[in-house]
């Protein structure tokens, strides 16, 4: 049966030379182009689909295909076909590496921390009951992750702070709107800056680590109620007006939005003093994946594009510092102060998601 | 908490064809018999709740930069969910847009068949109050609270619609808004939120004079009633209405973001496709033109919202984050704080009916008879040559299995024969139910044939003009069923301000199952 097997393939194989030789030589006034296919975090849909950045691809020889999905859902779904997976962060790109046998290191071309967007009033109003400070014009801040976690555990409420009495949307628990931890990265990224503050500065090791933030965490989950999939559509809510007052969402999407020379006049970024990074990680499936990753960590052309689109590209700052210089009202292009939380283990992040979600 | 019949949307073919009915009133015969469900290249076959129909010419403009056409499908958004969770959708539609996608995520049966999720516009679900009314209780708009809307239900000085919210989201969004905003929860629901604002809710769900399974035959039957004086509806269906006064509750609403979903089952093409569709939804231009002509909240910065719209925020009321709070949210509006209903079955047991369309229509009684709620009152006016009996069971929530059997054994009774004298039945279903509690009140009307014996179309005509006020709002429910006539049938819904249900295309129990979210 193998044997049959084998004869076939190699029949298919000889007549796929062919047709690459008849298709090579039709082809060979133009650029020829291989198309790769990734599964991506819906914050890079954007990105994949600028003609500048599929113009840049070309020229190098690639035409790429994408659709998006949770970085954590990525495991769940039959990756056969793709050349490469594209999540948010690295536990969930080390877990996909290690499912299909993806070589390390993985290319991390790109990353960005989370932020939490606010109205400029819920703004103002943090910081006048000291759970923010704001920079200048009020543009941008800094979230007291501490003073927060503390405002949760109490079920503090809009209605208790001073100054939030003139705002019809000012009302109800004070809470972080994060995506849904089990299958989007940031939210799962929201608990492990929250989880490592609330220890005391350690990051969660083992089981019993979990078990003593666990009551927090669950709580900082619970009161959200439904969660969205992807930061994308909590942030899209967040833009037409709806939802909550909070919403942790990557830098990059408000950098973007910047850069796209969008009105933002009445937003806030705070940037929590104690945060997390998502580290975009190109999980390699094929060879065309690994080559991708690769490109887009080391091509200049793309990483200017990145920065333009609000990542910050690996290595040197000066892509983002020069594409985000006319934002620094909303942006903090040097983070310097800010505490980065390191990230548990993929295993124990995961096991801290399904009990906050109990 | 008592799950004993749990709330479950059931949808057959029936909720098919109604939509197809309610799209395509004017197609053609051929057009019918064709399988709406074959795939055919360049279009999106989309599974979408009803009130996207108003995104019809949006989506005219999207085809004509994309080159995809998109082939909705409506159907209520829980309806949709449970489709979607046993797996009736697979091969059948290449995409989901409903209006919210929160109740879907509670079910991880229907969460894993979808892949991603794209958030094309916005719209709060409020409460649009005849200016009139307005006036009269003294209301600033910008003001008014959940707490005060039920203050004035209470007071006896307002009435209104909302569709069901075992069926549909407005309804259900609704549902949660005034849960929330009665048992000042501070942060998402629990069961303990929901048992502590019942008596409340109870004397809130007083109120409700209307009900319906869609939002758009809502509309229609508050224009018709002319004495409900306000109703629960997405803010985009409520702003073109004339003469209301649309409200965002200050305490807090629920807003459906509508995304545009692909599903696992499809190839990446189609979801390639899907999202292309997306794309261009998300374009400045077209949601420059979905704000203006649909009065949705757009979802990029660069368009404002349609000047028809208020900029001023609110507080979104979070969504339950679990589904027994959900679903246990839904059984005690269902089972204890809606008003009851109340109905009339007048179904066809003409000689016709002999064989196997009388063994169909005991099947779906008895399928029916389990989703029926407590307290609910029904009668069963089995007709042929005349009404043959009226036995009425009421399902007491103290025992409701007593009520449930005797619908059960008075349905295994039903024998075929006679002719079918469908407008004397009818009279005498309005006789029965006269002027009597406060319930919501309807009558359906199963028949087979055309009308040959008793009264005839116009002289029901004249007995309905007759009738006092109160009682022509009854509506009629009629279902198309064998050789029924579907104009004599239409006629009677027009005149009663029902719906026709159509049960030779789709199923009978679909119908049923349909015509419960009216009922």
């Amino acid at each position: 049966m193998r044997r049959i097997i084998g004869i076939v393939l190699a029949v298919l194989l000889i007549g796929g030379v062919g047709a690459a030789v008849v298709a090579g030589r039709e082809q060979d006034t133009s650029t020829a182009t291989k198309t790769v296919r990734g599964v991506i975090g819906s914050e890079k849909a954007e990105f994949f689909s600028d003609p500048d950045v599929v113009k840049a691809l070309s020229a190098k020889g690639f035409t790429v295909k994408t659709e998006t999905a949770g970085s954590w859902a990525m495991e769940d779904l039959d990756l056969k076909g793709y050349d490469f997976a594209f999540p948010s962060s690295k536990a969930p790109a080390d877990a996909l590496a290690e499912k299909y046998r993806a070589r390390q290191p993985l290319p991390r071309p790109f990353y960005s921390p989370l932020v939490v967007v606010a109205h400029r009033v819920a703004a103002s109003v943090l910081a006048a009951n000291g759970l923010a400070t704001l920079d200048g014009g009020g543009g941008r801040g800094t979230l007291k992750m501490a003073e927060y976690l503390k405002a949760a555990e109490q079920d503090r409420t809009w209605q208790r702070l001073k100054g939030a009495e003139r705002y019809a949307e000012l009302t109800g628990a004070v809470y972080i709107t994060s995506t849904d931890p089990l299958s989007s990265n940031s939210g799962a990224l929201y608990l492990a800056a929250a989880s490592y503050v609330a220890a005391g500065d350690r990051v969660a090791a083992n089981s019993a680590d979990v078990g003593r933030t666990a009551p927090l965490m669950r709580k900082l989950i619970g009161v959200q109620g439904a969660q969205q999939p992807s930061s994308d559509a909590a942030f899209r809510d967040f833009i037409s007006g709806a939802g909550n007052p909070l919403v942790l969402v990557y830098e990059q999407q408000v950098a973007s939005l910047l850069a796209q020379g969008q009105q933002v006049d009445d937003l806030t970024v705070l940037y929590p003093d104690t945060t997390t990074t998502s580290d975009h990680t190109v999980v390699p499936l094929t060879a065309e994946g690994r080559a991708l990753g690769e490109l887009l960590s080391s091509d200049p052309k793309l990483r200017a594009l990145a920065a333009r689109h609000g990542f910050r590209p690996q290595g040197d700052t000066g892509e983002f510092t020069a594409a985000t210089a006319a934002h620094t009202t909303y942006l903090n292009q040097k983070l310097t102060g800010f505490h980065q939380a390191p990230v548990p283990a993929s295993a124990v992040l995961h096991e801290m998601a399904r009990r906050a979600r109990g | 908490m008592r799950l004993r019949r749990r709330v479950r949307p059931r949808v057959g073919a029936g909720a098919l064809t109604v939509a197809a009915v309610l799209l395509g009133s004017g197609c053609t015969s051929s057009a019918e018999t064709e399988d709406p469900g074959a795939p055919r290249p360049g279009t999106l076959r989309v599974l979408a709740s009803s009130e996207l129909v108003d995104m019809e010419p949006v989506l005219d403009q999207v085809e004509e930069r994309t080159g995809i056409k998109i082939r909705p499908t409506y159907m209520g958004t829980l309806d949709a969910v449970s489709l979607l969770a046993k797996n009736t959708t697979d091969g059948r539609y290449d995409a989901l847009w409903l209006s919210s996608n929160d109740y879907l995520h509670l079910r991880p049966d229907a969460a894993r068949k979808v892949v991603s999720e794209t958030p094309v516009m916005t719209s709060p679900v409020a409460i649009g109050v005849k200016t009139t009314t307005v006036r009269r209780l003294g209301w600033k708009p910008q003001e008014v609270t959940w707490s005060q809307v039920e203050q004035a239900v209470r007071d006896g000085r307002l009435t209104y619609g909302m569709t069901d919210p075992a069926r549909s989201n407005s309804g259900f969004s609704a549902l949660i808004s005034v849960a929330s905003g009665l048992s000042g929860a501070q942060s998402a629901l629990t069961e303990a939120d929901v048992a502590k604002a019942t008596p409340r809710l109870k004397e809130f769900f007083k109120g409700q004079k209307l009900t319906s399974g869609s939002s758009g035959w809502l509309a229609a039957a508050y224009g018709r009633r002319g004495t409900v004086d306000a109703l629960i509806n997405y803010e985009s269906m409520l702003t073109p209405m004339k003469d209301l006064t649309v409200i965002r509750p200050r305490d807090g609403v629920v807003t459906a973001d509508y995304p545009l979903t692909s599903l696992a089952a499809t190839g990446q093409d189609t979801r390639d496709t899907v999202r292309r569709v997306a794309d261009a939804l998300r374009t400045p231009e077209i949601q420059d033109e979905i704000t203006r002509s649909t009065f949705r909240r757009p979802v990029v910065t660069s368009v404002p919202p349609s000047d028809a719209l208020d900029t001023g925020r609110r507080r979104e009321l979070p969504f339950p984050g679990s589904r027994s709070v959900a679903d246990g949210l839904l059984d005690s509006y269902e089972n204890k704080l809606r008003r009851p209903s109340r109905t009339v079955y007048v179904l066809d047991t003409s000689g016709s009916m002999e064989g196997d369309r009388i063994e169909r229509l005991k099947a779906a009684l008895a399928d029916l008879t389990g989703d029926f709620r407590d307290r609910e009152e029904v009668t069963l006016m089995p007709f042929g040559s005349d009404v043959k009996s009226v036995r009425t069971h009421v399902v007491d929530p103290a025992d409701p299995r007593a009520g449930l059997d005797a619908i059960r054994g008075d349905t295994d009774a039903l024998s075929a024969d006679g002719d079918t004298a469908i407008f004397t039945s009818l009279q005498k279903a309005y006789g029965h139910l006269g002027t009597g509690p406060d319930t919501f009140t309807s009558i359906v009307l199963m028949t087979d044939g055309e009308n040959t014996a008793g009264a005839k179309a116009s002289e029901f005509d004249d007995f309905y003009q007759g009738l006092p006020a109160a009682q022509r709002e009854i509506p009629v429910f009629p279902i198309l069923f064998g050789d029924s006539d579907r104009d004599e049938l239409e006629h009677i819904a027009e005149l009663t301000g029902g719906r026709l249900f159509d049960a030779q295309k789709g199923s009978l129990d679909g119908a049923f199952e349909e015509i419960r979210g009216y009922q």
